[in-house]
Formats: structure tokens, sequence, C-alpha cells
């Protein structure tokens, strides 16, 4: 006798749709010479479509309750973020067209790693218990090794690939030791049991309790990339092809974000008090530490993964606080911020030539007068990655500050936002580049990929959208945020 | 006769006419086409001026305090509503603004060569943005534009400045945000004081909300501790805009390199933002903490005074010299608003706007000159008053606007503001006439190194009088110095209302509501104000 309703299965049908669609690309890629890079992405995006629709099918007919014996559970908080995810997913798969096609890489393989690891996306943001959160986790982890790998004959790449997947192991390896820990303690890797389990074991000063969750919190501030836990960022976001940066940047940070969430505030929840200090502090030196390194490099490629640093940073205000709005923010921030540095990467990958080359500030000299509709979009995603309106990064980063100062953590919001006025020297130096320098080749630039191209101009028009009118989203935000029985608010 | 303006959301077209102008030139004109551009640029600027004129006579002197009133839903979550209106400051402000607009455009005819698309598309993204400023009633929508402003500036300075514009152009920018990112944090203790409660201070309990007469409703309530934390940030924002010493270092780099045009506009309006913040928001909403630390705010604007005026004097560069000039205009402005009474605020408001005609006007002849001979430099000139007559004439008229010459209308501002500060503490006005003789100093010492003697320099027998375009933008300006001078009852009419109501709320923290203006104790002047 199974301890659930089969049928609950059916609510998976986004998640196992995904899945077939990844093993079928990966059958047709290596049949024969395989699909070309053309009809590889678009057949993927097909599969988000569908998915995306399921998806919407799926919350409907959810109860908001745990399924499949409490090990996941449908509710609006996980809606909201695979809808990130798939937005995220759907981009990058635009991104990822031309490098394909003209580093006459195998496609298949290629697309069906991003919808594995989308996938183990869509279960981490429905994990209810630690060991379903930690094997999605694990899925989303591989497919990104090898993603991060894909250009397979340039040593950076090796090399980013070498580093994410040893210290990824580690933190899965802090991950796994916490969470075994924290099953000795309490007896359970059910969230919600784990929390009634943790008042218990604290109230009973049980120290296995208290290295168990700081471990497991650890591993996952690996996963976002937080200070002092980011070091393998830098490296193998500037080594891994940049469409997968990119990806790795948006989905995958925002995955990790969404298990930390509800790890922290419902696995977590009795303990508030004692992870709130934790995360201020590894908020203030992300903030600082990203903004400050990111100042001086002279590789635009790699400001933008220490400014991922920092951003990680400003989200973990909002989960700081601890409160509806702070969530909301968060969950905002996140949304708009997938745009825009979707659409940053997207510029660097359209400059760049021969894999790496064209990736410094130089490189981007005169960029207003030979592309001048790049340049403005790009102009759009710095002053949304510092914070100016009109851009959808503005109001995320107000929510943030605000959700903090709400909750009393004012030091770290002052933190933040002194940080934000820092990291304009660094963004604008991309634009002093684009707009203030000449380049010695002032002729226009051919417009290729108009696939990308097209992309970019969503992601701007997106980014400008919600600094103007960021209502709408907000709500969705909110909504995502009542519904779900936190131990917090 | 101008009823009409009442049914129609006339500030929300007087802000947007520059962007939709801006959108049309990204558009839809070409970019080799620069002269049909700054054609199209300045028509657009001129018909904001236009349509902008009815707004004085249609103000109601007796009516409200805000009018012209637009009010929809923006963020409903946060309580951030999409609200306009404008008082007799604002109104004063948007008008300036917007003549000073076109007569940016106009100079920039000739300045501005290379890149002309963008360079108008900034041009009227800025008009905008300042113009939103001054109208916005909900504290967010104002912050919005206060930030958006400062991305236009930038690319003006950035591309089309002198030498140095890339350091010029990020130290303004880094400045500025510096100071706005402060503000935001100082803009949520008020929201959350008004709502929920922060930190240790037990909310209100009302609605969420930003808006600023809410703000100021609750003035009274604002506990001392919260009011000083919050006006040391807000401080920090309007002083660094004003600016006031020591935070003006980035005003003489921004205002050397920036074209003539960006000069005229940063001197002219983007200053203005900071005297602006402190008469709307650190002085109604804070008034305790106003008064606690107005020895200080005081002291800073003394020291502006007299250090403005001093390091003008040792200028060599004429931009240089009316820039440092601008830091002790701006100090005259800062003295006359701390004096928190009805003869302060009244000249320091008014100064305002003699400050912005004036030196907007001074470095519109300095960018006249430079253009023909390509310096700045005192010494290189010399008795250029007989080959360019007219010119001499009203840079004669400006500078005698400028130090405060009765008839023309520095005097008006001055000597209200010594006025009222006089009547606050006796030796301030004391120190401002001692300002006021500096300043006679620099500026005649500069004119006369200029213009007086026989031309020592043979590059400068051939210099070419004022043109009929130049005429056209100098005239206006001509015409409101002396309009003010020797008629300004027109503005103060205007002022009143809003002045009265900053005074009011300063006494009733001061004296406790007892005080008596106009024969009536403040409490009941207040609201019969606030109604």
């Amino acid at each position: 006798m199974l301890p659930f309703d089969p049928q609950e299965f059916l609510l998976l049908a986004p998640e196992i749709f995904l899945t077939v669609c990844a093993l079928v690309l990966l059958v047709v890629g290596s049949i024969g010479r395989g699909l070309d890079s053309r009809k590889t992405a678009f057949l993927s995006l097909v599969g988000i479509a569908v998915t995306t629709g399921l998806l919407f099918w799926a919350h409907g007919q959810s109860n908001g309750l745990p399924i499949l014996a409490k090990m996941f559970i449908l509710d609006n908080f996980a809606f909201f973020w695979k809808l990130v995810f798939l937005i995220a997913t759907a981009l990058t798969i635009l991104l990822s067209v031309r490098f394909i096609e003209e580093g006459r890489y195998r496609a298949g393989e290629y697309y069906s790693l991003i919808l594995l690891a989308t996938t183990g996306m869509l279960f981490m943001a429905s994990g209810f218990n630690l060991l379903s959160i930690w094997i999605s986790l694990e899925l989303m982890a591989l497919s990104s090794y090898v993603l991060a790998g894909y250009f397979k004959r340039e040593t950076r790449s090796n090399e980013a690939a070498i580093k994410y997947f040893v210290l990824g192991a580690l933190s899965s390896g802090f991950l796994l030791y916490g969470i075994s820990l924290l099953y000795g303690s309490t007896g359970t890797l059910n969230l919600e049991q784990l929390a009634g389990g943790l008042i218990n074991a604290t109230l009973n000063g049980n120290l296995l309790a208290t290295v168990g969750w700081i471990l497991l919190v650890i591993g996952l501030f690996f996963k976002i990339a937080a200070v002092p836990f980011h070091v393998w960022t830098p490296d193998v976001y500037v080594g891994a092809p940049t469409p997968v940066t990119a990806y790795l940047a948006t989905a995958s940070k925002a995955a990790s974000f969404a298990i930390l969430i509800r790890i922290l505030y419902q696995g977590l929840g009795p303990l508030v008090v004692e992870w709130q200090v934790v995360v201020a502090a590894v908020a203030g030196l992300s903030m600082i530490w990203g903004n400050v390194a990111a100042l001086t490099q002279t590789n635009v490629k790699r400001m933008l993964a220490y400014s991922s640093i920092a951003h990680a940073g400003y989200v973990l205000l909002g989960v700081l606080a601890a409160s509806e709005m702070g969530l909301w923010a968060a969950m905002f921030y996140m949304f708009a911020y997938s745009f825009f540095t979707l659409g940053a990467f997207g510029i660097v990958l359209l400059l760049e030539r021969k894999e790496y080359a064209g990736e410094t500030y130089s490189d981007y000299a005169g960029l207003a007068r030979r592309a001048p509709h790049l340049a403005a979009m790009m102009l759009v995603f710095m002053l949304a990655l510092t914070g100016i309106p009109p851009t959808g990064g503005f109001f995320g980063k107000v929510y943030l500050f605000a959700a903090a100062v709400e909750a009393g953590w004012t030091w770290v919001a002052v933190i933040g936002v002194l940080t934000s006025a820092v990291s304009l020297y660094y963004y604008m130096g991309v634009v002093v580049q684009m707009y203030f320098k000449d380049a010695d080749d002032t002729t226009p630039m051919p417009l290729r990929a108009p696939v990308l191209v097209a992309t970019l101009g969503l992601c701007a028009f997106v980014t400008v959208l919600l600094g103007l009118l960021p209502g709408s989203l907000v709500e969705l935000a909110r909504s995502s945020v009542i519904s779900v029985g936190w131990n917090l608010f | 006769m101008f009823d009409w303006l009442q049914g129609i959301p006339i500030l929300s077209i007087i802000c947007y006419v520059p962007l939709l102008g801006a959108l049309f030139v990204i558009f839809f004109m070409r970019s080799g086409n620069g002269a049909s551009i700054r054609r199209f640029a300045t028509a657009v600027a001129a018909l904001d001026f236009v349509i902008s004129v009815p707004l004085w006579f249609a103000f109601d002197r007796d009516g409200d305090l805000f009018q012209f009133r637009e009010s929809a839903s923006w963020i409903e979550s946060l309580g951030a509503r999409y609200e306009f209106g404008i008082d007799g400051i604002a109104l004063l402000l948007i008008l300036l603004t917007t003549l000073l607009g076109v007569l940016a455009f106009l100079s920039s005819w000739s300045a501005i060569d290379n890149r002309e698309k963008e360079y108008y598309v900034f041009m009227l993204l800025l008009q905008t943005g300042m113009l939103g400023v001054f109208m916005a009633m909900d504290f967010f929508l104002f912050y919005v534009f206060w930030e958006v402003m400062l991305v236009p500036m930038y690319f003006l300075i950035g591309i089309w400045g002198g030498p140095r514009r890339l350091y010029a152009a990020i130290k303004f920018f880094l400045y500025t945000l510096v100071g706005s990112v402060l503000m935001i944090l100082g803009i949520l203790a008020l929201y959350f004081y008004n709502s929920t409660g922060l930190l240790g201070w037990g909310g209100l309990g009302n609605e969420r909300t930003f808006f600023i007469p809410q703000f100021h409703e609750i003035s009274a309530e604002i506990p001392l501790d919260l009011q000083i934390w919050i006006f040391l940030v807000f401080f920090v924002a309007f002083a660094i805009k004003v600016p006031m010493f020591p935070f003006h270092t980035w005003l003489p780099d921004a205002h050397v390199e920036a074209p003539t045009a960006g000069s005229v506009i940063l001197a002219g309006v983007l200053l203005k933002m900071g005297t602006y913040g402190f008469v709307r928001f650190s002085l109604p909403i804070l008034p305790e903490a106003t008064l606690q630390l107005l020895p200080w705010m005081a002291g800073l604007a003394i020291i502006g005074i007299i250090y403005g005026a001093l390091v003008a004097m040792a200028q060599k560069d004429m931009k240089k010299l009316v820039a440092y000039s601008s830091v002790s205009h701006l100090g005259f402005v800062m003295l006359g608003v701390f004096a928190l009474n009805t003869a302060g605020l009244n000249g320091g408001i008014l100064q305002m706007i003699n400050h912005g005609l004036s030196t907007g006007a001074l470095f519109l002849l300095v960018g006249v000159i430079y253009e023909r001979r390509h310096t700045r430099m005192i010494a290189d000139y010399g008795g250029i008053s007989s080959v360019m007559p007219k010119f001499a004439t009203i840079f004669m008229i400006i500078t005698m606007s400028s130090i405060g010459l009765p008839v023309l209308n520095g005097f008006i501002g001055e000597f209200t503001i010594l006025v009222g500060a006089f009547n606050r503490v006796w030796w301030w006005a004391l120190v401002g006439v001692i300002g006021i003789v500096l300043g006679a100093a620099y500026m005649l010492w500069m004119y006369q190194r200029v213009f007086f003697g026989n031309i020592t320099n043979p590059e400068n027998e051939g210099l070419a009088d004022l043109s009929g375009r130049e005429m056209l933008y100098l005239v206006p300006i001509v015409v409101l110095c002396f309009w003010i001078g020797l008629y300004p009852k027109p503005f103060f009419e205007i002022l009143e209302k809003p002045v009265d109501y900053v005074v009011t709320k300063i006494d009733l923290a001061e004296n406790g509501g007892l005080a008596v203006i106009d024969g009536r104790v403040v409490e009941e002047k207040l609201a019969e104000l606030e109604n």
C-alpha cells in the first residue's frame, strides 16, 4: 500500500514532461549528425512552453498542500519561482543558438542538459523534504558542471568546470552532512516536522542540531555565491560559455534562493533569531566585497561575476527581513534581475569573438556609434544593475531596502545603499566606454544574430516596463507569499 | 480666462511634452540631420514653456496650497500613488525650468556640433526629469524623478564637456547618487513611522502612503531623535545638491567641464532642487530637528557665502569664477531659508529664481565669448567692450543683478534675506553684508579686466558682437531681472501662502503654537491654511 495517492503524480506533469523532453532531445541529437542548433533550440522552446502550460494547469489543480508523502509541495511560492526558472531558461536558450552554431558543438546534448538542469530547479522550488531538495539540487548542479565545461577545447572552460565541480561537490558535502546531523537530532527530513523537532532539540541545548543547520546554510550560501563562500564564482563565470554563465547567474541562483528561503522560513523557522544574524553578516559581506572587487576588474564578464555576488547580498536583505515584504521583495528582485542580467550577458556574448576575445572594457569603446541600439540596451541593463529608475532594478532594490528597514535591520540597509552607490562606478565604466570613448574602428557593426538582438530587446523592454509599472508583478509576488504556511509571519 | 486649465492634466502635459519630443527624435529623426533636430527640439522646449505660462495666470493665489492636482493609482502594494500638484514655490521653479530650457536649447545651436541627436534627446529627458521633481506630491514619485534626472546630466557632461569631462561626470553622478540613496532611507523611515513603526519607534498606525502632505500633517508627532536622524540623511542629499560647504567640491568640476547649456541647467535648476528639498521636506516635516540643528545649518551657509566668494575672487577662469560664485549665492539662499521667518524664506526662494536667471545668464555669456575665442581665461581678454558693445551692456546688467544692485532682481532677494537673517540672529546679516561686498568685488574686478581698457590681445580685435539668436536668449533674462527688481510684488504674492505654511509649522514647533502671526494664534492659522 502506497503512503500516497498515485494520482498525485499527475500534478508533477510539468516536471515529468520536461524530463521527457530532455531525454528525447538527447536521443534525437545523437542519431546520425543530429539536428542543428536552431531546430533543437526551437524544440526546446516548445518544450518549455508546454511545460509552462502544464505548470499553470497543475497549479490550478493543486490545493497547495504537500503531496507524495510530503516530499513536494505545490504552493504559490513554488509556482512563482518556477515561472522565473522557465522564463530564464527560455531566454538562455534564445541566447545560446548562435554560440552552439558557430562553435559547431552538438546541439542535442547542450539543450538537453539545460532542460535537465531546469527540471532540477522545478523540483527544487517544490521540494518539501530535505532529501528531495538535495536530490533535485544535485540534478541541477551536475548538469551545470557539464555545461560550464562545454568549450571542450578551451583551457579556461575546462578549468571552470573542474573548479565548479570540486567546490560544488564540497558544498554538496556540507549540505548533506548538515542534513544528516539535523536528521540525527530531530529524526525527520520533512520541513514541517523539522521545525517542530528543532524547537525541542534547541530547548535541550542540542549541539548537533546547531552544527547541522549551520552546515546546511553554508552549503546553500555556496550555491547562491555569497561571500565568504563565493571564491569559485569569478573563475567559473568567466570560463564558462557566456550563455551558460548567464544561466548560472540567473536561473541557477534563483533556484538556490528558492530552497534557501524554503528551508530558512519553513524548516528553520523556529531559529529565526539565530539565522538572521548569520544572514545579515553574509549579506553585508557580499555587498561590500562583491562591489569592491568589481571595481578593479578590466574584464566585463568578470565584473558581472562579482556584481552577481553583490546582488546575492541584496537579495539576502529581503531574506533577512523574515517578513512578508522581505519575501516578496526578494522574489520581485530575482524576477527582474533575471531579465537585466541575462540582457547584460547577452550583450557580452554578442561582442565576443572566438570564444573569449572582446570581453574587456575597452572592447566596448565607441559602441554607441557603431551599434546605437546595442549600446542603449546595455545602458538600460547597467542602470538596472545600479538600481537607477526607470528600471526594474530600482524598484527591486527599494523594496529590498524597505523590507530591511521595516524589519529593523537598518545598518544592513545602509551598507546596501552605500554599496549601490559604489557600484555606479564600475557599471558606468561600461557606459563611459560605450558613449564617451571613440573606437579606432567607427564603422557600423553589422547586425548579426537577429534572434539574439530581439531577445535582448525583450529583456530591455521588460526591465523598463518593471521600472514604470511594477504593480502587477508585485501583486503576483505578494500573492505567492501569503498563501504559504510559513512558521514566521 | 484660464479656468479650463483646471479640467485637464496640465502638469502631466507640461512634464511629458519633452519626453514625447525625445521619443520622437529617437525614433523618427535621422542622426545626420542636425539642423532639423535642433529646430525640432527647441520648438518642443518652446512649446513646453508656452503651455506652462498659463499656470502663472490660472494659479489661484487665495486658493488651496497645492493646485492643479492630479491623482492616479500607481503601486498599490506600497501605497505609492501618482500624485501631481504645485504650490507657489513649485510654480515659480517650473516656470524657471521651462524658460531656462528654451534659452539653453537656443544657446546649444552653435555650441554643439557633434552627436546632436543624442544631445537633444538627453536635454529633453532632463527637462522631464526636473519638471517631475517639482510637480510630484508623492515622495516616492519625487524620488524617481530625482534620480532619473541624474542620468541625462551625466551624459551631457561626459560627452559634450571639456577636457576633464570623464572625471567631472562620474564625480557629479557619484556625489549626487550617494546623497539620494541616503535620502531613500529617510523617506522609508518616514513612511514606516507613519504606518507600522520602525526600530524602537512605534508607528502612528496610519495607512501606508508616500503622500507628502500626510508627512507634513504628522510633523508634530515625530519624536525629536527620529527627526534628527531623518533630517541628517535629508541634509546630506540636499546639501550635496545645493551644494553647501563642505559638499560643494563636485560643483566647480561639473560646471567647468559641462557644455554651456549643461551649466545653465545645472546652475539654474538642478542646484535649486537642494534648496527646494529643504523648504518642501526638511523644514515643514522636521521642524523640531530644524530648530535643533539651526546653528549648524546657518554656520555652513555662512561659511559657504564667504568661502565661495573668496575662492571666486582667486579664479583666472571666468566659468570657474561663476561656478564658485554659485556656492556663495546658494549660501545666501540657505541663510534666508534657515532664518525660518517670512522675510527670510521669501527672500531665499526669490533668490533661488534670481540666481537661476543671473547665473544662467552669466554662463550663457561666458559661453558666447568662449565660442568665439575658445578660451575662458580672464587674462586673454581686456578692453573688449569696444568691439562688443551689446555684449558688454548685457554682461554689465547681469553683473549688477548678480551683485545685488537696486532696481535689479538680486537686490530684492538679498535685501529680503538680510532682513530675515537679522530678525533671527542679527550678526548673520552682518556676515551676509560682507558676502555682498565680496561678491561685488570679484564680479566687478572680473568685468573690469575683461571689458575695460585697451584691447591688449590682437586676436580680440575682430570679435563679432551678439547675433540675433544670442540676443533672443539673453534679452528675456534681462527683462525678467528688471521686472523682479522693479515690481517683485506678484512673486511675493504667489509665495505668500506656501511660505506662511512653512513658517507656521516652524513656529508651532518653536513656541508650541502660542506665537501670533497676522493677529491669529498659530494653530488656528495652520488649520486655515491646510484646508
